[in-house]
């Protein structure tokens, strides 16, 4: 998955240019756009190779914009124009509103979201309740969960990573009838004041979006740091969950162990 | 005049009582009177119930011979076609068959209409034709399939299950999109019909099925990328486990296509190839038997070994046609059937001519209301799934099912259909000697061509006593039956698969295309068809000796033989110890037993279940006759009783060595001198080269003081005993055997000439650039092949004072040694082109907070 632009009412992704660089040389290199509307490059080596190295850098603009406060669409209101088609983009909601491989709705979840869910609520409250609720809630522990830990267990656990949170939530969602789908991502991180910025300290990350209604469309937020997502979350693909965007996946020939190291690296062109 | 005659029994058409309350297929034809039944009923009627008992009976022998029911596992002879053929065919005239056919035509442009959008614009969906949640709550849709580029239709091959009502309509209970099975069923109860009733088929006016098989040969070649006159086509079988795997090799061999495994591909470059003693070979159309999730782990199901990694890529890039395409198998979701009408008006404009069996989808709160209002009149099936098990009948469950069935049809509506039983038609289904009506089910088959889609005049019929076994699954039912469409003047001919004879062709000379799995197999197939022989020789030498004139005692070689036995596994190693004999049971009661014992790890009879598996893993390169001769010799040891006397088993293993030697004949009269062809006598050489070892160093090592009935046995065994006595008449004497069963290169049975036939082979198989010099293999088998030659037979037969022949020792030794070796190098060198695969996705995503 490389980066690519995305439009939202209330934020986009412009994406100018990607230099991908790929160690020892493919054979093949090809490029096509997937189901979700997400970049995928794929690529085959050959030769016998001990290391892959890939890099991708890109230049990026993302905009925020805030959230106009005059639309309070409840969140009753949204689900109910999706039923009867009366939102004139349900079709692309459709996706993101059933269960998906790693996401299944349930009354357990349903319920777990009535905390904020409460009748007549606006959507974006109602929401981002629910997003401080997870934060508060669950224990952000690497160890708790792995790659293939299911969604049920990690809201068992109260604990996870990123990627647990943005699971739960979506099933949160998706149980009360709310579109939701899987962000994955960078973050940036800001280095506090007088410190110099770290290489590499940048990170990988996951959140979620909701479907809003027509005015405010998709709208990001990450339950791993309990805020409307800003200019520091740079997603790069969307999907229902983490199975259809894994940032990288591939097969490879022959025996042996292999380790994966991932790095990020984020800096602003302009300050700005 | 006969006493005790029995009186003939009446005329079995005449004599066929169909129950009134369902339509029946002869009588609602005119039956006897009138219509397409009547000349047919009445030539069966004339030759009368035993001549049509001997049809059937001579139809089962031939299904039996044709190995399509052959599938002998470690556990159990189990029969792997589902159905026994019934002889007399269902028939249909060609007016009711005109019409269902164009009803079918349709259906099948309709589904190409309906998948093209699902994975291309969906309209149909934007439009609420369908309910989009057909795609989006559907764990069976792969976003993957969507957008996947096709040559030419999306659909080439499809089926259409049928059941026939009351009023004599038609009703499709469900459609095959993915890779219907049946084809080479169907195919085949034609082929073995026609050959037991040939005049009754002849003068019958029946359609030809041929002409639909070579269309659908057409129809694949012509999405070859390439080559399109000549391409590769592959039948990817998910391997010999699946029940797929008989009728994939069948219909690979009529079609003469190649049948390949996952792990015979390989994408390289964008392209996908087979895998090769000779290389990599594109392929240019892979016809395809394994699910549609199953075919790419990289992109689809990851954990998944029956497809290849990277085939979406290689779709993508436009270098192979996959028929039917990946995703196919979404439009023969059962939750699709209520909406084709709907569909067809959307597309075409007009209704379909062909009803659907009333389907409801419960995802629609209106169906699902009349469901559950309805529960004890339907059954309810998967949605989105052709499942194979039964479908849940309400009816047969108890109240606490019943509620839990609701419930969840409550809580996951999306995920049922409920569906009405159809209502069955009868026909006419010899069974036990006369005519029962029996109820019926239909699956057609079509091609969808350039030109439209051409139908299988006929179908693959199931019959069964009772309608609710038939609604199982389409492998379901008692029996199968020809199905003949027939008209009222001579039809045309159209028989074979051959191109016109005038056409050009381009001679080649080939063997190199051999995949390394089939080559693998034909290796252990040599090998173990060898040391059945051996195995056998070995015992039937010794149950002769027992079996004659002397007590057990008296019989001086005995205990060498026994050794020699004990030595291949055949019997246990106690029987080679003198003193412990006596503790256990005869001898005469042990080794007869032992023939027929499956349960015995290395034993005659598991060396035959090893080489009828390994036949079958490679039966797409056996010919007819040669798997006719290996279903004999399965049948050989099969179904004795409990205490067999030592005269039968002799019998029994006299007919198991002509079968052995008809089959190795075969090999030599019948086969090409292909790399397929090498590998079996590799196979062979190797093993016969190990088991003669084996016999010596067991009988001749320790000379015993009365050698001569000693060496009758071993020359028997090794079918050296001709030669032998033409040579030196009754004089047995060891040099003379040593020399003619180890250093004399004109004997076929002697090391030295199966260590030259080795050699000569390994130096025929393809050489790879890397190994320009010797490879491992080589350098063992020379060297072997040297200690040999090298080997004096004076110096082999000469007995030290200790009583002990030394140099035949250790010559023996070091190939009881070395051959073990040779077949790995042999195996490592080119029987394992694939190393382990594994996946990398670990997870990338750390979180901050």
């Amino acid at each position: 998955m490389i980066p690519r632009s995305i439009k939202q009412r209330n934020s986009s992704v412009d994406c100018k240019s990607i230099v991908t660089t790929i160690d020892p040389e493919p054979d093949v290199i090809d490029h096509h756009t997937d189901y979700f509307g997400n970049k995928v490059t794929s690529f085959s080596i050959e030769s016998l190779h001990q290391s892959l190295a890939v890099s991708v850098e890109s230049e990026i603009t993302v905009h925020q914009h805030p959230l106009p406060a005059a639309v309070q669409i409840s969140w009753e209101q949204v689900a109910e124009k999706l039923r009867r088609f009366d939102d004139p983009r349900w079709f692309e909601a459709q996706t993101y509103l059933h269960d998906s491989p790693r996401i299944s709705r349930s009354a357990v979840f349903a319920e777990y979201a009535n905390n904020s869910f409460l009748a007549r609520r606006s959507l974006i409250e109602a929401v981002s309740e629910l997003t401080d609720q997870i934060h508060h809630e669950f224990q952000y522990d690497t160890a708790a969960t792995h790659v293939d830990s299911t969604t049920e267990q990690a809201f068992e656990l109260r604990a996870g990573v990123c990627q647990d949170f943005a699971h739960i939530q979506i099933a949160c969602l998706r149980s009360i009838g709310l579109p939701a789908r899987y962000v994955s991502g960078y973050l940036r991180t800001v280095p506090k004041a007088g410190e110099q910025p770290m290489l590499g300290a940048d990170e990988s990350h996951a959140w979620i979006s909701v479907y809003a209604g027509d005015d405010l469309g998709w709208v990001d937020f990450d339950p791993t740091n309990a805020c409307v997502c800003d200019t520091n979350h740079i997603p790069i693909c969307v999907g229902r969950d983490y199975g259809d965007v894994s940032p990288m996946r591939g097969v490879a020939l022959g025996g042996g162990n292999t380790e994966l190291k991932v790095s990020v690296n984020v800096e602003s062109i302009r300050k700005g | 005049m006969k006493l005790n005659s029995t009186p003939p029994a009446p005329p079995p058409f005449a004599n066929y009582h169909p129950k009134h309350s369902f339509y029946d297929e002869y009588l609602s034809a005119g039956g006897y009177k009138d219509g397409v039944w009547q000349p047919i009923a009445g030539y069966l009627d004339r030759l009368g119930s035993d001549r049509i008992q001997a049809c059937a009976a001579e139809a089962e022998r031939l299904v039996h011979q044709s190995g399509a029911n052959f599938q002998i596992t470690r556990d159990e002879l189990q029969k792997s076609r589902p159905w026994q053929l019934a002889v007399v065919p269902l028939v249909l005239d060609d007016q009711t068959w005109g019409k269902l056919e164009s009803g079918l035509q349709q259906r099948m442009r309709l589904l190409e209409r309906v998948l093209r959008d699902l994975l291309g614009k969906q309209q149909l969906l934007k439009e609420r034709i369908l309910p989009a949640e057909l795609l989006s709550a559907n764990p069976e849709f792969m976003p993957a399939y969507h957008e996947l580029p096709a040559r030419g239709n999306r659909l080439t091959l499809t089926a259409t299950d049928l059941a026939r009502d009351n009023d004599g309509s038609w009703w499709v209970t469900g459609d095959r999109t993915r890779a219907p099975s049946g084809l080479g069923y169907a195919l085949e109860n034609r082929i073995i019909t026609s050959r037991v009733l040939p005049q009754l088929i002849r003068r019958s006016n029946v359609t030809r099925v041929a002409a639909f098989f070579s269309s659908l040969q057409q129809e694949l070649n012509s999405l070859a990328p390439r080559m399109r006159d000549n391409p590769r086509v592959a039948i990817l079988t998910p391997g010999e486990h699946s029940y797929r795997y008989v009728e994939d090799a069948y219909l690979a061999r009529y079609l003469g296509y190649t049948l390949v495994q996952g792990r015979d591909l390989a994408v390289r470059g964008d392209r996908l190839n087979l895998k090769t003693l000779g290389g990599l070979l594109p392929i240019e159309v892979l016809w395809r038997h394994v699910s549609d999730h199953k075919c790419d782990p990289l992109e689809l199901d990851p954990s998944a070994s029956q497809g290849v990694t990277g085939l979406l890529q290689s779709i993508r890039s436009g270098t192979v046609s996959v028929a039917n395409s990946i995703g196919s198998a979404l439009v023969q979701m059962p939750a699709l059937m209520p909406f084709l009408p709907a569909a067809s008006k959307f597309f075409f404009g007009n209704d379909l001519s062909l009803p659907s069996i009333a389907t409801y989808w419960c995802g629609g709160a209106k169906e699902r209301q009349y469901v559950l209002e309805h529960l004890d009149d339907l059954v309810l099936r998967p949605a989105f799934v052709v499942s194979g098990s039964p479908p849940i009948n309400p009816l047969e469950l108890s109240t606490d099912a019943r509620d839990k069935l609701i419930a969840e049809i409550k809580a996951r509506p999306h995920h049922f259909v409920a569906q009405q039983r159809p209502s069955r038609s009868t026909t006419p289904v010899w069974h036990n000697g006369q005519l029962r009506p029996w109820h019926m089910a239909m699956r057609s088959f079509h091609v969808q061509t350039e030109n439209g889609v051409d139908v299988l005049p006929g179908g693959l019929i199931r019959v069964s006593p009772d309608t609710e076994s038939l609604d199982h699954s389409p492998n379901s039912g008692r029996r199968g039956q020809d199905c003949w469409i027939v008209a009222d003047a001579p039809v045309d001919h159209e028989s074979t698969l051959l191109p016109p004879s005038n056409a050009p062709i381009r001679l080649m000379r080939g063997g190199k295309e051999l995949p390394s799995r089939v080559a693998e197999n034909l290796y252990w197939l040599g090998r173990h068809a060898e040391r059945t022989e051996a195995v056998a020789r070995l015992l039937r030498t010794t149950l002769t000796r027992i079996a004659g004139e002397n007590p057990v005692e008296d019989v001086v070689d005995l205990p060498r033989m026994l050794a020699a036995l004990a030595a291949v596994g055949q019997i246990a190693p106690d029987y080679a110890i003198k003193e412990l004999v006596q503790a256990l049971p005869t001898l005469e009661a042990v080794l007869p037993d032992s023939v027929f014992d499956r349960n015995q790890p290395r034993g005659l009879q598991a060396s035959v279940i090893n080489m009828v598996e390994k036949a079958k893993a490679a039966r797409d390169r056996i010919s007819g006759d040669g798997y006719r001769i290996i279903t004999q010799i399965g049948d050989d040891l099969v179904g004795t009783a409990k205490n067999p006397d030592i005269g039968a088993t002799i019998e029994r293993l006299n007919q198991l060595i002509t079968d052995l030697i008809a089959l190795s004949g075969l090999g030599h009269e019948s086969m090409t001198r292909t790399h397929g062809w090498r590998f079996l006598q590799l196979g062979r050489r190797i093993e016969r080269a190990y088991q003669t070892s084996e016999l010596l160093a067991a009988t001749l090592t320790h000379p015993i003081s009365d050698e001569g009935p000693l060496l009758d046995s071993v020359l028997r065994v090794t079918d050296s005993i001709m030669t032998y006595r033409s040579r030196y008449l009754s004089r047995l004497q060891a040099t003379a055997a040593i020399d003619l069963l180890i250093t004399d290169h004109t004997n076929p049975r002697s090391l030295v000439f199966q260590l030259q036939a080795i050699n000569e082979l390994i130096a025929e198989l393809p050489n790879d650039s890397v190994y320009q010099v010797c490879g491992e293999d080589q350098r063992t088998a020379q060297h072997l092949l040297h200690y040999v030659r090298m080997a004096e037979p004076t110096d082999l037969a000469f007995t030290e004072l200790s009583g002990k022949r030394s140099e035949l020792s250790g010559l023996l030794n070091k190939l009881i040694d070395g051959l073990p070796r040779l077949s790995n190098e042999i195996t490592a060198r080119y029987l394992i082109h694939t190393g382990s695969t594994q996946l990398l996705n670990g997870s990338t995503e750390k979180a901050s907070r």
